[in-house]
């Protein structure tokens, strides 16, 4: 009786408090890995935003244009309040991170492996995104304002497609740097791409191939004076 | 000083001696009418400053036309201009290549420290592409420099009411209302200067910017204004010349001068900032009327150019133009329809006023800044010339005068603007 009581419920009890005795060490440890590390990510925030203030940071995201996009998104306060987040974010991630790695399982080991090994590609395509946005954004500012100089009647068309495909392109770099669908999204790119040139090759050269030729006859030949205002503005 | 004169300029300089007298001709590929200027001048200056030292001075860019050619073999006819008296001393020529950006400003760079080499009392520079310019624009540029002791000798020519509508609706109202002297034709491009103000021009440390390129008449005037050198201006009469580039692209000459001049603004910030009201520049010369041949105008296009800047441009313009400005120049396309079309004074008094804050806290890049006020600017030239296709040359100078008073009375509007500086921008006081 003794023996069938003991194997019904000590025995089980005693395994499971082996169990334990691994188990909750490592989890002891990732609570006060994440409390601890909270309390770092909290402080952080606050040496960040300081920081970030004190260099007039909210100025310099005013003048990039990136200040309007931060608050449309009315999660963010601020441009500094944004960047504390982003600082707090990251301590965070690391915190995670260790609090993982502290469990010493192998699962987690692997799964610390590859996330490390695709930091550098993510941050590389944020860096694009960026970049290609900021591009973009420029190349369309400057397409508008030569087309509308110059009474182009599509400027804004024109601007808005030069900033797709801008964009597009840094989209398309952006996810091949992390390697996602990347035979599928180089194809469709090209395609696209391609697509574009051909369109805008028959409908110069062929539908509009008298204004084609008007075009290159006036810029292979002498211009002739042009027969209005003759004022000079300065 | 003068380290960036070639070697052999400076040899010839030492040869020269002092002089009293530069006068100085920048070119570049004006072969065609370089001849006549150096006749010109050198008539000038062998009739009315017979008894001083003088020399030309040809700066050029680079000719590969024969302008260098043509500055030496210009041969002056004297008995065709009935000289009482002879030149003491023979006019000497150099002509030399300028070192530097290429540019306008690089070439004055090279005359002024010519000028100052040689000790001249005054220097007297005028473009190589003038055909209107007489023996007598020497005397008015260069007398008063040196019997009257000014240091600035702006011209001043006799326009057709259309022409120089940049000069007149921004250079000219802007430059007086800013530092409160009514010089006229602030960018004409032939001046007379004292060697005091040349070697001044010299220590400025600007000859590796855009002044060097094309924004060196603007800066010329603009600098002896705010230094506070004595500014006058002589009655050239009209102003011909070569129009080699008749379609010059406006978008270009916007960035180069009214970009210059808005930032000589950033520069005399204090100086223009404490200045009220403006007052007349003394005159020299005789005024007399020329007939002017009349120039046509395509006021629809710079009608349309307004009305679809207004509509295309309006997510440039909200970054910097208040809404009111905004919602006003909205209603002005909307309500133009050919001859009723206008862009009243103060409106565009504003405009200008806004446009100059936001170059000053570079709300956008500024080289867009400049190309997003051309089409206001061509909405505003199509408004003035409906205005005054009736009017008399007079009432359009007094049509003129009522615009740079409105820019006089509405300066504070931009002091304040200029001080906000970061109006548009936000700041956050919110805690974490």
């Amino acid at each position: 009786m003794q023996g069938l009581f003991e194997r019904a419920f000590i025995e089980p009890f005693h395994r499971l408090a082996e169990q334990l005795k691994v188990v909750v060490p490592g989890l002891m440890t990732v609570v006060v890995i994440l409390v601890a590390g909270g309390a770092l990510a909290y402080v952080v925030r606050q040496a960040v935003y300081g920081l970030l203030r004190m260099v007039r940071f909210d100025r310099l995201a005013v003048r990039a244009g990136w200040a309007e996009a931060i608050e449309r998104t009315r999660i963010f306060r601020s441009p500094s309040d944004f960047g504390a987040r982003v600082a707090q974010g990251a301590v965070w991630l690391l915190i995670i991170l260790f609090a993982l790695s502290a469990t010493g399982s192998p699962l987690t080991e692997d799964l610390l492996e590859r996330f490390f090994r695709f930091v550098p590609d993510l941050i590389t395509a944020i860096l694009v995104l960026l970049l290609g946005s900021v591009i973009s954004k420029f190349l369309a500012r400057s397409t508008l304002l030569a087309a509308v100089n110059a009474q182009w009647a599509g400027a804004r068309l024109l601007a808005g497609g030069v900033r797709v495909l801008v964009m597009s392109l840094a989209v398309v770099i952006a996810l091949e740097q992390i390697r996602i669908g990347r035979t599928a999204l180089l194809t469709s790119f090209a395609i696209l791409f391609a697509g574009i040139v051909i369109a805008a090759a028959i409908a110069f050269g062929l539908a509009g191939r008298e204004l084609a030729r008007g075009w290159l006859e006036q810029r292979m030949r002498p211009q002739a004076k042009e027969e209005e205002e003759v004022f000079r503005h300065l | 000083m003068d380290n960036f004169l070639p070697s052999e300029l400076i040899a010839r300089l030492k040869e020269t001696g002092d002089v009293e007298i530069v006068a100085g001709i920048p070119s570049y590929n004006n072969a065609r009418t370089i001849g006549q200027v150096v006749r010109a001048v050198a008539a000038g200056l062998g009739k009315y400053f017979p008894e001083c030292k003088a020399i030309i001075v040809n700066s050029d860019g680079g000719s590969k036309d024969g302008t260098h050619e043509a500055v030496l073999n210009a041969e002056v006819d004297h008995s065709a201009l009935f000289q009482v008296t002879h030149p003491v001393n023979p006019v000497r020529r150099i002509t030399t290549a300028y070192a530097g950006i290429p540019g306008k400003g690089s070439a004055f760079r090279a005359i002024f420290a010519v000028a100052k080499h040689l000790n001249a009392k005054a220097c007297v520079v005028v473009d190589s592409d003038l055909r209107s310019i007489t023996p007598q624009w020497v005397e008015l540029l260069v007398r008063p420099v040196v019997d009257r002791e000014f240091d600035f000798i702006a011209p001043y020519y006799l326009r057709h009411k259309y022409d120089g509508t940049i000069t007149n609706s921004i250079i000219y109202p802007m430059t007086r209302a800013m530092f409160g002297q009514q010089v006229r034709q602030p960018i004409g491009g032939d001046f007379g200067i004292s060697g005091k103000l040349a070697a001044r021009y010299l220590e400025k440390d600007v000859w590796e910017t855009d002044v060097a390129r094309f924004g060196v008449d603007i800066w010329m005037t603009l600098t002896a204004i705010a230094e506070g050198f004595r500014v006058g201006q002589s009655y050239l009469g009209a102003k011909l010349h070569d129009a080699k580039d008749p379609g010059a692209d406006l978008t270009s000459m916007f960035r180069q001068v009214v970009g210059s001049l808005f930032g000589l603004m950033e520069t005399y910030e204090k100086t223009w900032q404490s200045v009220e009201g403006s007052k007349a520049v003394p005159m020299f010369g005789f005024p007399f009327d020329v007939g002017l041949e009349p120039i046509p105008v395509n006021v629809e296009r710079m009608e349309h150019a307004f009305t679809q800047g207004t509509r295309d441009l309006r997510e440039i313009y909200v970054e910097f133009l208040s809404p009111g400005t905004l919602a006003a120049l909205a209603e002005c396309a909307r309500a133009g329809d050919g001859v009723t079309f206008r862009l009243p004074d103060k409106l565009w008094v504003h405009t200008v006023y806004e446009f100059a804050a936001a170059y000053h806290r570079r709300a956008i890049d500024r080289d867009h800044l400049m190309q997003s006020l051309v089409p206001l600017y061509l909405g505003r030239t199509a408004s003035f010339v409906l205005e005054v296709q009736e009017s008399t040359a007079l009432e359009v100078e007094e049509r003129i005068e009522k615009l740079c008073e409105v820019f006089e009375a509405e300066k504070g509007y931009l002091a304040a603007l200029w001080r906000a500086g970061a109006g548009k921008e936000k700041t956050h006081a919110g805690t974490v």
